[in-house]
């Protein structure tokens, strides 16, 4: 078992609080990404949970074991740089043999164990190598080789792929996926690419400003996003926001916007709620187009088509708002140039506070 | 050569020409000593008297070797002098070496102050008489361990050294902690194979200076059987310059005076001539290179 808890973590540097209280519950085996903008804190909670920076109140449990005070080569966790941190002096079996030297294991374990994990990262061929004469994709192994010969509790990497380019960064997902799948590590992985998150993660914890905004496993996420900033991050092309009002429709609440409306679910939030300012959120994928106003459509405004082969991106606008439609190309390609509105299932539509970001209840249907 | 000149346009060629005949007598400049006490060495004494050696030796003879090398406190000097600069060296950078890394490393306490404290001394010094007397109370005088000691650290070295370990990546002392590393693993297993290229330079400096440490031999040393060989040779200028041997020497010719000082010279350069070139391997640039992505 390596699970690992954060009990109200807090970083401070001098009177600044950068980390404010996380809780966090990882499992034995599980994946979890922490995602967030740039600045929210997910490089220092990572590097709290490492040893690297000292957990300025809160309590860190590994294995039911409370750290804080551990130092990192006790913690028995392994952490991938952003910058791959190889030791240059070192040559590739040099390099991932490192800690096992430090822990004096005996020379014949060192080398079974570098052969093997060269063998699972394909590295067989480098290792005599310096890092200086590898390409960055073999840097990145070599730094995830070192990490996963000590078989640590728990592995955490920070943005190993951002140095890569984006087919390398794909192939490479794909391989630590697999790793992880063989090892079955405790990982905390951290990016604020939300590709990486979606395909990584059993579980994504989205940070903002030092704080948690939601915890969930990918599709949780994606359907229900707790509030407009978690809708926001998740899913690319983000999911479109509509500023409105609640009105009273024939049928039930209707959302009111730039002189239009929209049928909204019946949520019991959005009952005798007229007048009050919503978020209408509306993912890319579920607008299906129109090319002439229909019941229930909503109008736009065309500004620019990106066909991208078996889909199109359509960006428009409805009054205000930005709004972009993903629809596929396959015998829609000449309607394209002529999409003036779409239709939205009531169930697929999010709903948020306008002034809270909060999302007003109900669940997303699953399809 | 020449022909690769047609990539300059005229200017860069005027300005090649003029760095290169800078450059030229700047390396003559540096280069005669050398040779004209080489030559000097291996002269007849009669023709160095006469001051005829301009470049190369005239009335070639080995003869002031062979009188330099027979004198036992030759040998004697020169032994003490490895003696402190191989010790006075090791001894510096087993100083040096963890004084600059602690003094790199952000989360020293007291940081500031130590470096103020360290780079203090590297302008203002107690003076010679109280160091004399420091010495003497601290029972260092006429003694190896005392010169060792006395001279072991200096602070151009510790911050030359300190500045290029802040120079390294925080993340390789990162990923050595990682790796279980204690502190001074960090040090010794990634740090020093990282700086060779500085710490050979520090090194350099203390051999050097070592090799050439006179001034405070003289003062601290009054026992023959420690003296280095630069005191030793000043010694033997001092003395041989008004000997009645070398008085004479005018008529039998072999050496003279000048000829017997330029060959101790020789063969106290010879060492720090051959190290150099051992050394220089270290002073590759790029060690660096791979272990990081910025
Ligand atoms: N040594 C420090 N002193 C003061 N503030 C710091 C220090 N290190 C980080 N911070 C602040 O802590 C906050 C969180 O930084 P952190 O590196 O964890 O962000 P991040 O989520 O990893 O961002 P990125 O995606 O850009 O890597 C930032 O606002 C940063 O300015
Ligand atoms: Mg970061």
């Amino acid at each position: 078992m390596s699970g690992v808890r954060l009990d109200k973590i807090v970083k401070s540097y001098g009177a600044v609080q950068v980390v404010h209280g996380i809780d966090l519950e990882i499992k034995d085996k599980e994946f979890v990404v922490l995602v967030g903008p740039s600045g929210c804190g997910k490089s220092t909670t990572l590097r709290m949970i490492a040893g690297l920076e000292e957990i300025s109140d809160g309590s860190l449990t590994i294995d039911d074991r409370v750290v804080n005070r551990v130092a990192p080569k006790d913690r028995d966790v392994a952490m991938v740089f952003q910058n791959y941190a190889l030791y240059p002096h070192l040559n590739v079996a040099d390099n991932i043999a490192f800690g096992l030297r430090i822990r004096k294991e005996s020379k014949d374990a060192i080398k079974a164990s570098v052969d093997e994990v060269g063998a699972i990262l394909g590295l067989t061929p480098y290792l005599e190598r310096r890092p200086s004469d590898l390409s960055g994709g073999q840097r990145q192994r070599v730094a995830m080789g070192r990490a996963i010969v000590r078989r640590p509790k728990v592995f955490l990497f920070d943005e190993p792929l951002s140095n890569l380019d984006a087919k390398l960064r794909t192939q490479m997902r794909a391989e630590i996926k697999r790793l992880h799948k063989r090892l079955e590590a405790t990982s905390i992985y951290v990016t604020h690419d939300q590709v990486e998150a979606m395909t990584l993660a059993d579980k994504i914890v989205v940070m903002q400003d030092g704080r948690i905004e939601q915890i969930g496993t990918p599709m949780e996420l994606f359907l229900n996003p707790a509030n407009a900033f978690v809708a926001g991050f998740l899913g690319a092309p983000p999911m479109n926001m509509i500023n409105a009002v609640v009105a009273k429709g024939e049928n039930g609440p209707i959302a009111s916007f730039d002189g239009q409306t929209l049928p909204l679910p019946a949520l019991p939030d959005l009952q005798n709620a007229e007048g009050r300012p919503i978020i209408v959120g509306i993912r890319p994928e579920y607008a299906n187009i129109v090319t002439a106003p229909q019941p229930g459509s909503v109008n736009c405004t065309l500004n620019l088509v990106e066909t991208l082969g078996s889909e199109a991106l359509l960006h428009a606008t409805v009054g205000d708002d930005q709004f972009v439609i993903r629809t596929e190309t396959l015998g829609k390609i000449d309607q394209l140039d002529h999409v003036n509105g779409f239709t939205v299932d009531p169930t697929l539509i999010r709903i948020f506070d306008a002034k809270t970001g909060k999302a007003l209840g109900g669940q997303t249907r699953v399809a | 050569m020449l022909s690769s000149m047609n990539l300059y346009s005229r200017g860069d060629k005027l300005f090649v020409i003029i760095n290169m005949i800078l450059l030229g007598l700047f390396t003559i400049s540096t280069l005669y000593p050398f040779i004209y006490i080489t030559s000097l060495s291996m002269s007849s004494g009669f023709e160095a008297r006469a001051g005829n050696v301009i470049l190369t030796p005239m009335g070639f003879t080995l003869e002031a070797y062979k009188r330099v090398l027979s004198e036992p406190m030759f040998w004697i000097s020169y032994k003490n002098t490895l003696i402190y600069t191989v010790l006075g060296t090791l001894t510096s950078l087993a100083f040096i070496i963890p004084g600059a890394y602690a003094l790199s490393r952000p989360q020293l306490y007291g940081r500031r102050f130590w470096n103020l404290a360290v780079a203090f001394t590297m302008w203002f010094h107690a003076g010679m008489i109280p160091f004399f007397l420091n010495m003497r109370d601290l029972n260092l005088l006429d003694s190896y361990f005392g010169i060792i000691i006395g001279f072991a650290v200096n602070g151009f070295n510790i911050i030359l050294l300190r500045n290029f370990f802040e120079g390294i990546p925080q993340s390789f002392e990162e990923a050595a902690r990682m790796d279980g590393a204690n502190e001074f693993q960090v040090l010794w297993k990634v740090f020093v194979p990282l700086s060779k290229p500085a710490i050979a330079t520090v090194a350099l400096f203390c051999i050097v200076s070592r090799w050439n440490g006179f001034f405070w031999a003289m003062i601290l040393l009054q026992d023959e059987s420690k003296i280095p060989l630069q005191v030793y040779l000043r010694q033997i200028i001092v003395e041989l310059s008004d000997d009645e041997e070398f008085a004479n020497t005018l008529m039998s010719a072999g050496y003279s005076f000048e000829t017997v000082s330029a060959a101790i010279i020789v063969c106290s350069i010879i060492p720090i001539l051959l190290i150099y070139p051992f050394l220089q391997k270290y002073f590759n640039k790029g060690i660096l290179l791979g272990g990081v992505k910025e």
